[in-house]
């Protein structure tokens, strides 16, 4: 009878094993779903295109994955599979994943001052690397892009009078809170993180350092990221990636930092990166952060920033309507690009539909 | 009377000004860089980045603020633009490290 359930139980398990895709090369790709759902999906994501006035919602690439396999691609407007598209802030969550890996070689901890790996932050010495992937650094940071250019701490540190050096840029800002009390969105923080990387990996392995920890292990094989004078990656906005090549990354957060056979990002990382922070106060950004990931959930239960979509979604999100999202209880992978210029694009809308047309239902 | 309040209206409006200009005089010499610098940046990526047509990209980055002169030099990767009287740089670096504003 034991053996019996022994037997029964090993089955399962060679099921199951067989069942998961991974992509190689290529992606897996899996029966593509039609009819209603889908055109309502298509109706949302890609309205006719208004390349003269910029307004309305403007997708320029919209990928789906399940279970690891590719059910759903389209392109639009000068995006196709092959281009590298700019991700803008999705790069905040990219280096997070990055550090992931560094995380699993134990090159540091979370609670670690900030300035041992930065030391130009040695006038803030109770500010921690979590801190900063809580974007709870208590500097004086603002965060506006074009519609306040005069006083925008981002506009400044990549175009003018931060470009040089924009982690030693964001250190030279005042406090407004003491560190870890109050989320302030900045990519400033961000971009601390990217110079502290610099003295967590060895400044010998640090250039390479994205594409030997991520990009190499997942199979991408065309990632630029774009770094400032100093040589410190513009960690918050300037990482370019193919479609297909941010749903790798995707599909390596929902299966929980585990890539084939490897655990590339240990799980206790990535359950740092899904917990919400909790000082979050409703309505202070469009999602919750947690450790540099955005959710779908706070550490108030009330707050629920798309409700059209399963609580345990989790996503990359950047300027001009850049997504990535994760939804593990779906098993899905999202990639959403666009260039949208006008902000009427509405993520729940986008993922009331995605999960319409993709319902989670185990294909044979 | 009511032209001696105009005046110290006037005054303190000036004063104010003046004011605000000295608080932010970091930030008002910065601003005019913006609009070339985000050009050159923007296009520089649009083009050997992201490998779109350089009409595309033009569009790509046109802002409300105009620019006066724009140069892209193809063999070099490099494109220089003026605009509010400022004039910036920025140059492919490689596949990898993409584009750069130069110095």
């Amino acid at each position: 009878m034991s053996k019996g359930w022994l037997l029964f139980t090993l089955l399962l398990l060679t099921l199951t094993a067989r069942a998961e895709d991974w992509p190689g090369e290529q992606w897996p790709t899996g029966q593509a779903p039609s009819g209603p759902s889908i055109e309502a999906l298509e109706q949302y994501a890609f309205a006719p295109r208004d390349d003269a006035t910029r307004q309305g919602i403007r997708t320029d690439a919209l990928l789906v994955i399940q279970d690891g396999r590719l059910v759903y691609e389209r392109y639009a407007g000068p995006t196709d599979a092959q281009i590298p598209h700019l991700t803008w802030s999705i790069s905040k969550s990219l280096l997070a994943t990055v550090f992931g890996v560094a995380y699993g070689e134990k090159r540091f901890a979370l609670d670690d001052p900030a300035a041992q790996y930065y030391p130009p932050l040695k006038r803030h010495p109770d500010m921690t690397l979590a801190d900063l992937f809580h974007w709870a650094s208590g500097l004086d940071w603002q965060e506006d892009y074009e519609y306040a250019p005069l006083n925008s701490s981002v506009v400044a540190m990549l175009y003018t009078r931060g470009r040089h050096d924009m982690a030693a840029f964001t250190a030279g800002h005042d406090s407004f809170s003491p560190p870890g009390q109050v989320f302030r969105y900045s990519s400033g923080d961000t971009n601390l993180l990217a110079a502290a990387l610099k003295n967590i990996v060895g400044p010998a392995q640090y250039a390479d350092y994205p594409w030997t920890a991520l990009f190499e292990p997942l199979g991408i094989r065309h990632a630029t990221w774009e770094t400032d004078a100093s040589g410190t990656f513009v960690g918050s906005s300037y990482a370019y990636l193919t479609a297909r090549d941010l749903a790798r990354v995707g599909l390596l957060m929902q299966r929980d930092g585990r890539w084939g056979d490897r655990q590339l990002i240990p799980k206790d990382w990535v359950a740092f990166n899904r917990e919400p922070f909790a000082r979050f106060q409703a309505g202070q950004d469009e999602a919750v952060p947690g450790g540099h990931w955005w959710l779908n959930r706070g550490a108030d239960p009330t707050i629920r920033p798309w409700p059209d979509a399963p609580p345990d979604t989790f996503a990359a999100l950047g300027h001009w309507g850049q997504a990535l999202y994760v939804i593990p209880s779906a098993r899905l992978v999202i990639v959403r690009y666009g260039d949208d210029r006008d902000g009427s694009y509405r993520h729940d809308e986008l993922l009331k539909r995605a999960m319409a047309a993709f319902p989670g239902t185990v294909q044979p | 009377m009511t032209r001696k309040v105009l005046l110290a209206m006037m005054s303190l409006l000036l004063i104010g000004l003046f004011g605000w200009v000295w608080l932010e005089r970091v930030a008002l010499r910065a601003f005019p860089d913006i609009i070339s610098a985000y050009t050159a940046k923007q296009y520089c990526s649009c083009r050997y980045v992201m490998l779109q047509p350089a009409d595309y990209c033009r569009g790509y980055v046109k802002q409300s603020v105009p620019i006066s002169d724009f140069l892209e030099t193809v063999e070099a990767k490099r494109i220089t633009v003026n605009g509010l009287g400022r004039s910036h740089s920025a140059r492919w670096m490689g596949a990898r490290q993409g584009c750069r504003l130069e110095p």
